[in-house]
């Protein structure tokens, strides 16, 4: 055990395997016979019977000596309590391990989505970066390991501004604001240019699309290329459609005189409406629609410092109890408590005060009534029109109903009691009748 | 209103804090007010801000009128009359679902500024006709963050009538031009002899005959009184009963009992009008919804179309209401090409058409066999499978006692299914052209 060899090796090895060999089966057996003979002999009895026969059979006969034990162990309960502390110690080297193992996995999530959110430019991955890496410091903090903090929080606004704690968290949270700036930059410039590479892929598609059918009817050979697949037709619901109605692509395309007719029909639409109409293309792509760039990281920059400044200050005065202590004038037994120094009690500001923004939001919403929504615009003669129209189909109605109930009466005159009858042999001889 | 991005900040603030109070750590609590407080800090503001009646959506469309598959560009122009900056705003434009949205978008998001407009336009390929309605229109505003949102619907919507399907009638004038015959492809001139133009033949003379078509030479060789005869080319009067009832919506969409009879007037008042014949439509179900009368006037295409379009599936079919409403405007002797699934009671239907050939009139009677319209059988399972072959046997029993029962009044009952619907009423007015019934 010194970490040498030692010729007792093999020995000690293939006594302790069969020794773990033998308390297994050694618990099967007190589980069965305990099961079946309890009822009998009661469980107590066996359990010094079987102990007895482990320790004799087991213990004594392969003089055993378990790995730590200086002395060779005789009783079966001795080696049940070497087990036991093994096993705790194995299962707190783990736990202490899972901590430094979190550390590293949320790190490596932190960076990963961060990395994410560089390029796809999703709040999700934003948000997941932040938390990430901010949990790691949750952990810590629950495994008392030192990281900023305040025994007392700062009553000197200066002081709380320069404190570490205080940089940490507003480094923080301007990394989410100046990340949520750049979804919007992003957000608001994207849609135009995506919107024109669509359209380009659109019409590119059409075109190709158009050419094909053009040469299935010359008879020629006609053959998919990657490029048709991927950046062409994918990209176009309407050609997709009429490709799964094989249209494009196989030897039957000509037998669906309706959808080749279709992407033929759209594509000179387009060809059209783009020859006579010079503005028709940028109204499709939107173009006029883009911000400037200038004024967008402009507004950003400016945006930002003004909600941090606002964030820190309120924070600041929501945290720290005696600017609100001082307000209230409460008794001095209650201002100088040490419950005042206790976090919680920011919470008896916080709800109030944050609940406040939305309150004054709500308020200036029904004031401004925004949500007033614009009807139709159904002109005077639109709304006479309909309304002529129904009056029309009640009418019409009431007519048809009374022509109805006027020819039935007829016909019970002439008719008078029915029989048994197929109703198609008694029609036939009622009109014949009539 | 909070967004999902919005909420997603405010579980986070939650988290920290109750960790910091948890571990005791003022970092995590610190962290947990930023968040919070930097969530509804310029919440006030934005409200203030974001006061969306400043927003005006204009859309234009090309045509308010279009054909089924044909294609229409949608302009939708947004203006900002407030005197605010938009840092964010997201217009969708809604439009009906069963249309295909072919080129473009009809979604849009930028920044709009205080008093300029910004336009996007999409195409979309009017899909079955009806009366459809473009919008509304969905404003969204966002604030910078994303945090939160405003939403407000303008209820402006434009009306756009989609008429049925030409695409039958393009394929008539395809197949007609590729047998280079003409737009008369197919049409057999009704002819009647009387005082028209072109040689018919001779018979004897009887008294009463104009002197000038004696034919003398004819005459000498025959040894009695000949006149000559001539052709006079007629034109006929042809009426569409669309049956228009519930029954008539059975079957796939776009390919109903229904949608098949309307393609089937399409195709039958364009025939009849390319051929000089006087063609009116009757669409009616418990009540006439629409009757156009037969006529030749240049836009009676249209006024068809018009009428066509609008029909509805719903209702049960009244005939002799149908019937007697047609006859009273109708004065002159008519062909009647009923389009009915005759899925209704016996005695009225019967009665009408007695009203029909009462009034002078013939008729025809093109019926959609409602099983032939619905799902294969193929696809039923065992049990469907026998329920729907007995349902059948049964409406093809009630066919063949309809069929007899018309029978009596000379009026053909024609079987027809998806395949055979339009070849069939092609079929029929060309025979009722060549028998030369129904002349005015």
């Amino acid at each position: 055990m010194s970490g040498r060899w030692d010729w007792g090796i093999p020995y000690e090895y293939i006594v302790t395997v069969f020794r773990l060999l033998s308390l297994i089966m050694f618990f099967l057996a007190i589980m069965i016979v305990n099961g079946v003979a309890s009822p009998l002999l009661g469980g107590q009895v066996l359990n010094n019977l079987v102990g007895g026969l482990y320790n004799t059979l087991i213990l004594r006969f392969w003089y055993m000596q378990p790995y730590g034990v200086s002395g060779p162990m005789m009783n079966v309960n001795e080696v049940f309590t070497s087990f036991m502390n093994d096993f705790i110690g194995i299962l707190m080297t783990l736990w202490n391990q899972t901590f430094t193992f979190l550390y590293f996995l949320c790190a490596a999530v932190g960076i990963a989505l961060f990395l994410q959110s560089l390029v796809r430019m999703d709040h999700k991955f934003v948000i997941g970066a932040f938390i990430s890496i901010q949990l790691i410091l949750v952990i810590a903090a629950f495994r008392d390991v030192a990281i900023p903090n305040y025994e007392v929080f700062p009553t000197d606004f200066y002081e709380f501004l320069v404190s570490k704690a205080q940089i940490l968290a507003l480094v923080s949270f301007a990394y989410l604001e100046s990340s949520y700036q750049m979804i919007y930059s992003h957000s608001v410039g994207k849609p135009i240019e995506e919107r024109e590479e669509t359209l380009k892929k659109q019409l590119l598609a059409l075109r190709m699309a158009t050419r094909k059918q053009d040469r299935m009817e010359r008879g020629e050979k006609v053959s998919t290329t990657a490029m048709s697949r991927s950046s062409g037709a994918t990209a176009f619901s309407f050609l997709r459609e009429a490709i799964e109605r094989k249209v494009v692509g196989t030897k039957d395309a000509l037998e669906n005189m309706d959808a080749v007719a279709d992407v033929r029909r759209l594509q000179h639409f387009v060809d059209e409406l783009l020859r006579n109409d010079p503005a028709a293309k940028d109204e499709l792509t939107a173009k006029a629609a883009a911000p400037s760039e200038s004024y967008v990281i402009r507004s950003a920059v400016t945006g930002s410092a003004i909600r941090l400044m606002a964030v820190v200050g309120v924070s600041f005065l929501l945290m720290n109890p005696w600017v609100f202590v001082a307000l209230l004038n409460l008794p001095t037994g209650i201002a100088n408590s040490v419950e005042l120094l206790q976090p919680e009690f920011m919470l008896l500001f916080l709800v109030p005060v944050v609940a406040l923004f939305p309150f004054a939001a709500m308020l200036i919403g029904s004031i401004v009534k925004r949500e007033v929504e614009i009807e139709g615009n159904l002109t005077k003669e639109q709304k006479q029109e309909l309304k002529r129209e129904k009056r029309e189909m009640k009418q019409k109605k009431k007519k048809a109903e009374k022509a109805r109930r006027e020819r039935t009466h007829v016909r019970r005159k002439r008719r008078g009691e029915s029989e048994e009858k197929d109703e198609w042999d008694r029609a036939i001889e009622d009109v014949a009748r009539e | 209103m909070i967004t999902q991005r919005g909420f997603t900040v405010l579980f986070a603030g939650i988290l920290f804090l109750t960790s910091g109070f948890s571990f005791f750590n003022f970092y995590l609590i610190l962290l947990g007010v930023y968040l919070i407080v930097g969530l509804v800090v310029t919440l006030p503001l934005f409200a203030v801000t974001a006061n969306l009646s400043g927003i005006e959506v204009d859309r234009k469309i090309d045509k308010t009128k279009v054909f089924s598959g044909d294609f229409l560009r949608v302009r939708v122009t947004i203006r900002n009359t407030s005197r605010r900056n938009f840092d964010f705003i997201e217009v969708w434009d809604q439009y009906p679902e069963t249309w295909i949205l072919a080129i473009g978008e009809n979604f849009m998001a930028s920044r709009i500024e205080a008093g300029s407009s910004i336009a996007f336009s999409y195409i979309l390929q009017a899909r079955m006709r009806g009366r459809y309605y473009l919008g509304p229109t969905e404003v969204i505003m966002r604030d910078r963050l994303g945090l939160h949102y405003y939403k407000r619907t303008v209820k402006a919507r434009t009306e756009i009538l989609v008429y049925p399907t030409w695409k039958d009638v393009r394929r008539l004038e395809t197949i007609g031009k590729q047998r280079q015959l003409g737009l008369m492809f197919g049409s057999h001139k009704t002819k009647v002899v009387g005082m028209g133009t072109e040689f018919a033949g001779f018979r004897e003379y009887v008294p009463g005959d104009p002197f000038k078509l004696i034919d003398w030479k004819t005459t000498a060789k025959r040894g009695e009184m000949m006149v000559k005869q001539y052709e006079e080319e007629k034109n006929v009067q042809f009426i569409c009963m669309v049956d228009s009832s519930g029954s008539m919506g059975n079957g796939y969409p776009e390919n109903t009992k229904l949608e098949y009879g309307i393609r089937a007037a399409v195709l039958l008042t364009y025939m009849g009008l390319e051929r000089k014949d006087l063609v009116g439509v009757c669409v009616f179900s418990d009540v006439v919804h629409n009757y156009v009368p037969p006529n030749t006037k240049p836009d009676h295409m249209y006024e068809v179309l018009d009428a066509l379009a609008m029909a509805e599936p719903m209702g049960w079919s009244d005939y002799e209401t149908a019937v007697s409403h047609v006859t009273s405007q109708t004065r002159k002797r008519s062909l009647f090409f009923f389009l009915t699934d005759l899925e209704e009671s016996p005695g009225p239907l019967l009665n009408a058409m007695k009203a029909v050939v009462a009034n002078g009139h013939r008729a025809v009677v093109i019926s959609p066999f409602g099983p032939w319209f619905e799902a294969p059988v193929g696809q039923f399972g065992p049990v469907e499978r026998v329920l729907s072959e007995a349902v059948s046997e049964e409406l093809w029993e009630r066919r063949v006692k309809i069929s007899r029962a018309l029978s009596r009044f000379g009026i053909e009952v024609v079987n027809v299914g998806p395949e055979d619907f339009l070849p069939a009423i092609i079929h029929q007015y060309n025979a009722a052209k060549q028998r030369g019934v129904a002349l005015h």
